[in-house]
């Protein structure tokens, strides 16, 4: 028998791009042919792990150029909505960004339609927010992956998406009719454009139906919540997070190399917030501990680093959480998932998207502390350090998730499913 | 002659941190024996040095010299890596090593006085002077009109590493293809071992730093062989720059890995003198590595490709 040739389909974004090559290098394992169908700038970092790539065409050359003036308009824009609360952001923040993901699937489609009928995948697995509908129409089995937020798949039991709210919260009705009209004019846009492709509408507020093949969700046991519509367990299988095998981290010695390791790291996009981090890289100078912060391409920003404190552009994640005692982060669901796999404790300072759902999370499961980002003060935040530093009953809680997360293989799990799915089609 | 003691004193100090990463990466223990001739192999140098660096070990009680012959690890395994590496860092003449990798940290800025440097690192104004010589002979600093002295690009960005590839693009094929090109077959020979070894181990289990290390002795290796003199200056102080400034620990074993084959495929090339094929297989490894993570990311928006990016 040939082996099958599974293509992912991540979105643009490091969290569902890393997760996936978690699962596709244990489907190499299993003798599947994993390949990648990657965005326009992301050439390179799958073929890095060993995987054939195939990049959508770009739309034309003038976008191409565009895209530096396309991200200095969007930190210059987006930045002060850094700081407000998931409900201000919906009008700021996740209109534009939901009209800028339906240009991205509209102007994806053709592309993609003639990749997948050059590539012949025998499964397509989709890890984004929102459906391309040659996916859909590829007659070959497509894969959920939920690599944000539980919250993704809606439930009364479940809070709001992106709202950063309990789901008993006296202002969630007022939120999801915020968010329905915040996300109208796309979504209406959205379903015009599924209509020309032969897709059904989907109801207000969603962009990517659920799959009748198989779902994967990330979302921890640790951290789910009670829904009152159980997902079938034939179609929604939870992984229990799922971490990809990277490149060892040697932390580089420091001139004062002594105390916990914290890692600190708000993305590619967060480390765009040079002052955010700025300012707490003043109060790392003074806390007895070793930092290692992710400052993506932002290096040369930075001047008079403090001695306990060390600046890098990229970390191989996994093996530097692996090694952290504490671990700063925006909330990204791989980020959050990473930190409870390896047992660390999350001091989470969300800006956008999911990261607000799993701030509350974090402190609604003792998991870590929710620290809003612009309002803290020096020792309000030297005393969450130190709180999740030294609490020895959060320490034996997060060494429980971290071996029942570990004996789950997450990626193993992903692996089998697809692996059956594909045999039952 | 104070910069040559200074520097073999260097020599030595580079060797005595490759030896505790020489233990790190086998996996020893407090109490392992560490074999001269073992050592000189996985270093690629002859005993003498090696002792020599293993005598600056013994002094600061990384190792211990025992009666029934042969030095001895002094540390429990996990100590090695840190505090091993950390004792060394603080060992008399490394000083200018700590300066540069300050700078490169961003520790301190661009521009120094020789007493701004005195105050931080506490040592005499003569040890800073050195310092600063054995970094002007690298090209790192530059003297300026005046007490203060400036210090040339570092590789510690990534934009600057992306430039640094487009340097080592443009010079380092052309210093195969210059008439002269002449390999020392024993250095290649080790060095191919110690691709070999390194090849070996499990993923999870390479160290970017320890790749970082083969990485510049084999480039290092190439530019020396090289028929152009000019080549050969400009390419080996780059290499060192690299070695002691270079931040990238994004590598994912599988390309580390792919780079350490294509290293051996061009001492293939080299040894069979096909130079030309060399030349061209070193274009493709340098573009391979050129290939960097995009900058920043955000749904919707198509992510931003670093400088440089091919």
């Amino acid at each position: 028998m040939n082996k099958p040739v599974i293509a992912f389909f991540p979105e643009a974004s490091f969290g569902s791009a890393l997760n996936c090559v978690g699962i596709a290098q244990q489907l190499q394992r299993q003798g599947a042919v994993p390949v990648f169908l990657c965005h326009q700038g992301f050439t390179g970092v799958f073929d890095e792990y060993g995987f054939k790539e195939y990049q959508l065409p770009a739309s034309s050359k003038a976008a191409s150029q565009r895209t530096e003036e396309s991200w200095q308009a969007f930190i210059t824009a987006h930045l002060e909505h850094f700081n407000q609360d998931p409900l201000a952001q919906l009008e700021t923040y996740v209109r534009p960004t939901w009209e800028a993901i339906v240009d991205t699937a509209i102007q994806a489609e053709k592309g993609l339609e003639t990749l997948i009928r050059r590539i012949k995948p025998d499964a397509i697995v989709l890890d984004n927010v929102i459906m391309f509908p040659a996916i859909a129409n590829a007659g070959v089995p497509w894969i959920r992956v939920v690599s944000c937020a539980e919250t993704e798949i809606p439930d009364p039991n479940v809070p709001p998406y992106l709202s950063g709210m309990a789901a008993d919260d006296p202002g969630r009705a007022g939120f999801e009719a915020a968010y329905l009209k915040a996300t109208g004019h796309a979504h209406r846009r959205y379903n015009a454009f599924r209509g020309r492709r032969g897709l059904p509408p989907l109801p207000p507020g969603e962009f990517l139906e659920t799959s009748p093949h198989l779902n994967l969700l990330l979302a921890p046991e640790a951290v789910r919540h009670q829904r009152q519509h159980p997902l079938p367990e034939d179609l929604f299988v939870f992984l229990e997070g799922c971490v990809r095998e990277e490149a060892r981290f040697d932390p580089p010695p420091l001139p004062v190399n002594e105390g916990p390791i914290i890692y600190l790291s708000f993305g590619s996009l967060g480390a765009i917030d040079t002052d955010l981090i700025g300012r707490m890289i003043e109060v790392f100078a003074s806390f007895p501990a070793r930092f290692y912060v992710n400052v993506g391409g932002f290096l040369e920003s930075y001047q008079s680093v403090p001695n306990n404190v060390y600046l890098g552009s990229w970390f191989p994640q996994p093996s530097t959480v692996a090694q952290a005692d504490l671990f700063i982060h925006h909330g990204g669901n791989n980020s959050y998932c990473e930190a409870l796999y390896f047992g660390v404790p999350s001091l989470v300072m969300p800006y956008c998207w999911d990261g607000h759902d799993n701030g509350l999370r974090a402190a609604q499961t003792g998991t870590g502390i929710h620290m809003q980002r612009d309002s803290w003060t020096p020792q309000q935040l030297r005393d969450a350090m130190t709180k999740l530093l030294e609490d020895k009953s959060l320490h034996q809680r997060m060494s429980r998730i971290s071996r029942f997360m570990k004996a789950a293989n997450g990626a193993a799990k992903a692996a089998d499913s697809i692996l059956r799915t594909l045999s039952q089609t | 002659m104070v910069r040559t003691r200074s520097n073999t004193r260097q020599n030595h100090l580079k060797l005595a941190r490759q030896i505790v990463e020489v233990a790190l990466e086998r996996g020893l223990g407090c109490g392992d024996h560490l074999p001269e001739t073992t050592l000189s192999e996985a270093c690629g140098v002859s005993r003498t040095p090696i002792r020599s660096a293993l005598k600056l070990l013994e002094s600061n009680d990384i190792v211990q010299r025992r009666e029934e012959g042969g030095y001895f690890l002094n540390l429990a395994p996990e100590e090695i890596g840190i505090k091993g590496i950390s004792q060394l860092d603080e060992m008399e003449g490394s000083l200018a090593a700590r300066i540069l990798s300050d700078r490169a940290e961003r520790r301190i800025t661009d521009v120094q006085s020789v007493s701004a440097l005195v105050r931080r690192y506490n040592v005499p104004r003569s040890a800073v002077l050195n310092a600063l010589k054995i970094l002007s002979s690298d090209g790192v600093v530059a003297q300026l009109p005046g007490r203060a002295w400036a210090f040339q690009p570092l590789l510690d960005t990534p934009n600057a590493l992306a430039e640094s590839l487009s340097f080592r693009l443009a010079l380092e094929p052309q210093a195969i293809t210059a008439p002269g090109f002449e390999m020392d077959s024993q250095k290649a020979g080790l060095l191919r071992q110690q691709m070999e070894d390194f090849l070996k181990r499990s993923d999870g289990s390479m160290s970017s730093v320890a790749f970082l290390h083969l990485d510049c002795a084999f480039h290092s290796l190439i530019a020396e062989s090289s028929g152009n003199r000019f080549i050969c200056g400009a390419l080996l102080a780059h290499q060192r720059l690299r070695l002691t400034t270079q931040k990238d620990h994004s590598i994912p074993d599988f390309r580390l890995r792919q780079s350490l084959e294509e290293h051996l495929d061009i001492l293939d090339s080299l040894e069979r003198m096909q130079h030309q094929l060399a030349a061209d297989q070193m274009v493709l490894h340098l573009r391979r590595s050129q290939i960097r993570k995009p900058q920043a990311v955000n749904r919707g928006l198509l992510p931003l490709a670093r400088k440089g990016m091919a």
